[in-house]
């Protein structure tokens, strides 16, 4: 289990980096297999605290290896997303579907159109409430 | 039953007619008031009826020896009471007007809304029925004047004392009480929900049952489809964008037409009062300045007319295309005129090929306006100031007198207008969109906050700015308004459970007393338990402003603002709750809002290590670890804090939801079984669970959790974003997709009961 120190939240001022915390923890369960076996794709995320293209941070959500780190990409990743932190948390979470973001520009893709297919909400763990 | 009893206390089991009875009856008369909006109008045709005598004789009504109707005897205190509270409420009726106005100026940019003003005009006619002795110099309705109210709240009185002493409700023929359509869906959608708060700890078929009684005896069909605010956005929207298209044959929308809905929205008896409340509404910033703002968009809107598009109707075509586009995901979405236009100015493509817009130009919108407003060359503000002279209201003076100072327009700005330069427009707009509260400076964000703008029409939120997200949202219809106290019943209400019958009531006691901050305090609280976490930051931001240092208040924002991942206000929080603790307060040294996470963490140790007995510094200690997700020290925190409150519901829920977020989602199953079984009506407690059942992967379980926590409020707008990556993750059921886009609930519950 990640302690403190290990977190992308310590030194981090995004939302996302919190959620990619949590990411972590989920890939070492069974769930993280499945996605392993549905998904098996390694993709790059860029998050902006406002503004895509400036101040990036880059994660790297890696389902064929099942680990998530701090970018750029060991090699070349199958797709690669710019977001706006907040922009990201609600493709994760729901909120806003991927092709919606993609279409008004809230989502920037890089990358193989098959593999952004297969990046949808239900990768990401969510958060449970206090 | 039993569990029931040790959740709800001695509620569930008072005798009617008792002190705990009276407390419930008058919100049943609230009930039936605000159910019965038309009661005015049915009254008229049920005298008519074969058999009722009139007014008076109501103990005859449907041949049933109805000599006492319980509750009856509670109404003519409450009437009494609630036309002393008139003046309030009309206050808070012109907060909501001026609301719309304000909606009417962002028009020109994007018209009105239509259900916006459909909600208005019901509320409105609710309001008289509620009140028809209102216009009569404050004389007090007669209670006996209103069969149908009477039969109504005993009848529900009725429902509510068998679901107490659990005994069986059998449907009753009721007379003719002539109910609308509307007035159905209300009963039927509320009484299902306060079923399912009532015997949570029931099945749905039994809950069901019950209900379906209810409204077999008021001749209420339980097919009925919502179509209320609960339902689906976008084909209202749809719906109301071809009812405008088509009500224009031109298309074309009369520069005017948000003067005329001024006009139509200014029937507000108390003009005063709503510029005030604008003002107030508004934080303090004033809305002249906003009018300025408008006033540009304006300008940029006369633009866009002599630049890309030939007349607004094409702007609103596209807007139109944009919304049904956005539904249908079609990727002819991308070569719309709309796309196009904004991508040309996103690129500074966009070619105006006048560089001045001259007045006389056949199509000039400035021109147009100036026709309007004849004498022409008569300043605008003076105009519409004489116009509105006569309602001794200030807004004429006001927006003079802002309008002089502001140093960037002139006093004419038609004038003004007509000889601004394509240069100095698209700086402005350049300007403008960099000011933009939402957007980052970039001209593609204008898309965006179309989108967002669209979406607070529709959804009410009013996220707009930063300052303004925590903004508290009341609910339209609430029946408690006028209810001699308020405060008292949603105490009640919450102890047994009724979350969203208690919002409802705590919001009422808030109308009357907004300085209340123990009622912020027990509102925020609900919010949470019901899952609604925004509302429950809003509430708690009032709570706090009314008293700053409130340890609970400073807790339950700490926690809230942690689920929301915003780590620093969450740090700032907790930090503030040991400042402020008379015994802890001595562990802070410094100024608490530079503290790091750790300083903050090592002093509420230090605390834990001087009161160990104390629950709630290891409550704080616990949100504090799950900030830095050293999730087993926060998991230990909660089980300290749960060996010294064993009984406290929601620290088994964090106890879960800590567990659930660390990937032990089987070990939070358990503890937010306890939690459950200690509070059956914890609406959160029953999302988290299917949130646990999502993360392990087994979407089907998460389906009927969500749909059980939706059953209790179906107002949580993230159960519905969850519920929906569930469906889509499971089998592909496309009908219960559709379901779940409408927000219908009825078939989920069917396919997916618990």
């Amino acid at each position: 289990m990640a302690e403190a120190g290990q977190n992308f939240a310590d030194s981090s001022t995004l939302k996302s980096a919190a959620l990619m915390d949590m990411m972590k923890g989920h890939l070492t369960t069974d769930e993280g297999k499945r996605l392993k076996e549905k998904v098996g794709l390694v993709y790059q995320i860029n998050v902006a605290p406002k503004k895509i293209g400036f101040q990036e941070e880059m994660f790297v959500v890696d389902l064929k290896n099942l680990k998530v780190y701090k970018g750029p990409c060991d090699g070349k990743p199958d797709a690669t997303f710019s977001f706006v932190d907040g922009d990201f948390l609600s493709v994760a979470s729901g909120k806003l579907n991927p092709q919606m973001a993609f279409i008004r520009g809230k989502m920037k893709i890089k990358g193989s159109m098959g593999a952004a297919q297969k990046f949808t909400p239900d990768i990401f763990p969510k958060p449970a409430k206090l | 039953m039993a569990m029931r009893d040790l959740v709800m206390g001695g509620g569930a089991c008072v005798v009617p007619g008792g002190d705990g009875a009276s407390s419930s009856s008058n919100p049943l008369g609230g009930l039936a008031d605000s159910l019965l909006g038309g009661a005015s109008k049915t009254q008229e045709r049920i005298r008519e009826l074969p058999g009722l005598a009139g007014p008076g004789q109501s103990a005859d009504l449907g041949g049933r020896p109805l000599t006492y109707l319980p509750g009856s005897e509670f109404e003519n205190e409450f009437d009494q009471r609630a036309s002393a509270q008139n003046s309030q409420f009309l206050q808070r009726f012109g907060s909501k007007f001026s609301d719309a106005w304000g909606d009417a100026v962002n028009g020109h940019m994007m018209p009105p809304v239509a259900h916006h003003d459909r909600e208005q005009e019901a509320a409105f006619r609710n309001f008289e029925a509620l009140y028809p002795g209102m216009d009569s110099a404050g004389r007090p309705p007669l209670a006996l004047d209103a069969p149908p109210q009477r039969v109504l709240s005993g009848f529900f009185q009725s429902f509510l004392d068998s679901s107490r002493m659990d005994g069986p409700f059998n449907a009753v023929r009721l007379p003719e009480l002539g109910l609308s359509e509307a007035d159905k869906r209300r009963i039927r959608d509320r009484s299902s929900i306060m079923g399912r708060h009532f015997f949570a700890d029931k099945g749905d078929e039994y809950v069901n049952a019950r209900v379906n009684a209810l409204l077999q005896s008021l001749d209420i069909d339980n097919n009925l489809k919502f179509r209320e605010p609960m339902g689906g956005r976008h084909p209202e929207m749809e719906g109301y964008w071809n009812e405008v298209i088509g009500a224009r044959p031109g298309g074309r929308p009369l520069p005017d037409q948000w003067a005329e809905d001024f006009h139509q929205h200014h029937r507000i008896p108390e003009p005063g009062g709503w510029a005030q409340e604008f003002e107030a509404q508004h934080n303090g910033e004033s809305w002249g300045d906003q009018f300025g703002e408008h006033q540009q968009q304006m300008a940029a809107r006369g633009q866009f007319r002599n630049g890309e598009m030939n007349n607004m109707a094409a702007l609103e075509q596209t807007r139109s295309l944009v919304n049904t586009l956005a539904q249908n995901q079609d990727p002819k979405f991308q070569n719309s005129k709309f796309l196009q236009f904004v991508s040309k100015m996103s690129r500074g493509e966009l070619i105006v090929e006048d560089n001045q817009v001259k007045p006389g130009v056949t199509n000039d919108w400035a021109n147009e306006f100036q026709q309007q407003h004849l004498p022409p060359g008569d300043q605008w503000a003076s105009e519409f100031m004489g116009e509105h002279q006569h309602r001794g209201d200030r807004w004429g003076d006001e927006f003079a007198r802002r309008h002089q100072e502001a140093p960037s327009t002139s006093d004419d700005w038609v004038n003004d207008f007509s000889r601004l330069h394509v240069q100095d427009w698209a700086d402005e707009y350049a300007e403008q969109v960099a000011k933009n509260p939402y957007g980052d400076g970039s001209h593609e964000s204008w898309l965006d906050s179309y989108d967002k703008f669209v979406g607070e029409q529709m959804t009410d939120l009013p996220n707009r700015t930063a300052s303004s997200k925590f903004v508290y949202v009341f609910a339209d219809q609430n029946p408690y308004v006028g209810h001699p106290n308020p405060l008292k019943e949603g105490q009640e209400l919450f102890r047994r459970g009724l979350l969203s019958e208690a919002v409802l009531a705590l919001e009422a006691e808030l109308l009357k007393n907004p300085e209340n901050s123990e009622g912020w305090r027990l509102l925020g609280i609900t919010h949470a338990e019901n899952d609604d976490d925004k509302q429950a930051i809003a509430s708690m931001v009032r709570a706090r402003d009314a008293d700053p240092t409130n340890l609970e208040v400073l807790l339950a924002l700490g926690v809230g603002h942690t689920n929301e991942l915003e780590q620093a206000e969450a740090l700032r929080y907790l930090g503030g709750w040991l400042q402020n603790h008379p015994q802890y307060s001595k562990f802070v040294q410094q100024d608490v809002n530079s503290l790091s996470h750790s300083q903050v963490t090592q002093m509420v140790n230090e605390a834990a290590l001087v009161a160990p007995g104390d629950g709630d510094v290891h409550t704080v200690l616990g949100v504090l670890y799950n900030l830095s997700r050293e999730y087993d020290r926060a998991i230990q925190s909660f089980q300290r804090a749960l060996e010294l409150k064993p009984r406290d519901y929601s620290l088994w829920n964090k106890l879960g939801a800590t567990q659930a977020n660390s990937a032990r989602s089987a070990d939070a199953i358990y503890a937010y079984q306890q939690a459950l079984d200690l509070k059956p009506n914890y609406v959160r407690a029953w999302s988290n669970m299917g949130i646990g059942y999502a993360n392990q992967g087994r979407y089907e379980e998460s389906i009927r959790y969500y749909v059980r926590a939706l059953g209790m409020n179906p107002k949580a707008d993230n159960v519905w974003d969850y519920l929906k990556i569930s469906l889509s993750s499971c089998a592909a059921r496309w009908d219960m997709m559709e379901a779940c886009e409408r927000r219908e609930l009825e078939p989920l519950q069917k396919e997916y009961p618990l």
